[in-house]
């Protein structure tokens, strides 16, 4: 695959990225630098891709890394815990904390419930929920086995319906 | 069946977060920015900071351990001395006498810092013309250096060193007269080695062709007998 065609396939998962970029950052600027970030590796990166795989999964395995990368230089904080069953002591499984100005603006329950889930359970549901990623797939981009992943959106879908259920008795 | 999504099964309430949850669009300005990003040149190919850093790597350890190495040394010590005498010559010849301004009035000197006395010294002819004279310090060994030159311009030193029981290579030796010198040639000049005691003697010059080494050995000649070293000490 040539360096053009390259781009031009990739160009085409912009709205995906940037959509999966915003719940993760949660503000539509950070979410701008991370898609710029992430489109910036994956065209230095290139040579690495391997035509024939999942471009998409691969971009997406990209601007994860990226974000965690940023988010541990910015909280100081220890790598997520790579086992099958979350870490509850690892930041990246804790409920988002309230968010200050330029926060995107949750207008539905659902999406003020996925915006409060721990970073780690949001990526596991946009990308298979949301994005519809084979589970396979899913496992390469969080870079664990299929069985974490399936354990992470069970996981994910509890705490989410607790979420719902407290805004619901609200 | 009900509406609340807290009591969704797992399957719809996946269903209801592909169907609901808000897509968010790129902006028109993070395409154009990313396309501006793809645009641009490329920069250093991914191999080739690879390849410089290793070849950079190579070069900081074969700094590192070319003192290390060891020195390719002649094994023959005649040999050995000779390319010292020759250096040395060699250094007369482009920087000069380090003291120009000794005469064989300072034999004195000369000896003292040398520990080689001199019964006769050849201060030059009609075809050898003295330059100056200076004490050497030769693969570890104090000597003595004479510099001449000759009337075709060509410089000649004579260097004496302390070398008990230096074996002469007898398949070089040469008939000079009554001398049976050896002749030893080392990077583009030629030198006259013998034994006088426990000294060894050295005629070095840049006179390497037939009829240079026909006046070479005439200097042998000329200077063989009017030189005595001995040990001063």
């Amino acid at each position: 695959m040539g360096d053009g065609d390259f781009r031009r396939e990739a160009l085409a998962h912009l709205d995906a990225l940037y959509n999966f970029a915003v719940y993760l950052t949660r503000k539509p600027l950070e979410a701008e630098d991370l898609v710029q970030e992430t489109y910036a590796r994956a065209f230095r990166f290139s040579h690495r891709f391997q035509p024939g795989t999942h471009l998409r999964a691969w971009l997406f395995q990209i601007l994860r890394n990226t974000f965690l990368t940023f988010y541990r230089i910015r909280e100081r904080e220890a790598p997520v815990a790579e086992d099958g069953v979350p870490d509850w002591d690892t930041p990246m499984f804790h409920d988002a904390p309230d968010e200050d100005s330029g926060a995107m603006d949750a207008h539905t329950d659902l999406e003020r419930a996925m915006c409060q889930l721990p970073a780690e359970f949001r990526m596991v549901l946009l990308l298979a929920e949301v994005e519809g990623l084979p589970l396979e797939e899913v496992a390469r981009v969080m870079a664990c086995p299929v069985g974490t992943v399936k354990s992470r959106i069970f996981r994910a879908k509890e705490r989410l319906r607790s979420l719902l259920r407290d805004y619901e008795t609200r | 069946m009900t509406d609340r999504l807290s009591d969704l099964p797992d399957e719809a309430l996946g269903r209801r977060l592909a169907g609901e949850l808000p897509q968010h669009q790129a902006p028109a300005r993070l395409r154009h920015a990313v396309l501006a990003a793809g645009r641009a040149p490329a920069g250093i190919r991914p191999w080739l900071s690879a390849a410089l850093a290793s070849a950079g790597t190579a070069l900081v350890l074969s700094l590192f351990y070319i003192p290390m190495l060891p020195r390719i040394v002649p094994a023959d010590p005649v040999h050995r001395l000779v390319r010292s005498v020759v250096a040395e010559h060699t250094r007369t010849l482009m920087w000069g006498s380090r003291q120009p301004d000794v005469t064989p009035a300072a034999l004195t000197w000369l000896t003292q810092e040398s520990g080689i006395g001199l019964v006769r010294v050849f201060a030059g002819d009609d075809r050898l013309t003295f330059v100056n004279a200076e004490p050497v310090y030769l693969e570890q060994r104090r000597g003595i250096a004479f510099h001449y030159r000759d009337d075709g311009g060509h410089l000649l030193s004579y260097v004496v060193l302390p070398a008990p029981g230096l074996p002469l290579p007898e398949r070089q030796r040469v008939q000079v007269g009554r001398y049976k010198p050896a002749l030893v040639s080392e990077s583009g000049f030629s030198a006259w080695v013998w034994k006088q005691g426990d000294l060894a003697c050295f005629l070095v010059a840049d006179m390497v062709s037939e009829s240079d080494l026909a006046h070479f050995r005439d200097y042998f000649v000329r200077l063989r007998p009017a030189m005595e070293p001995v040990p001063a000490y």
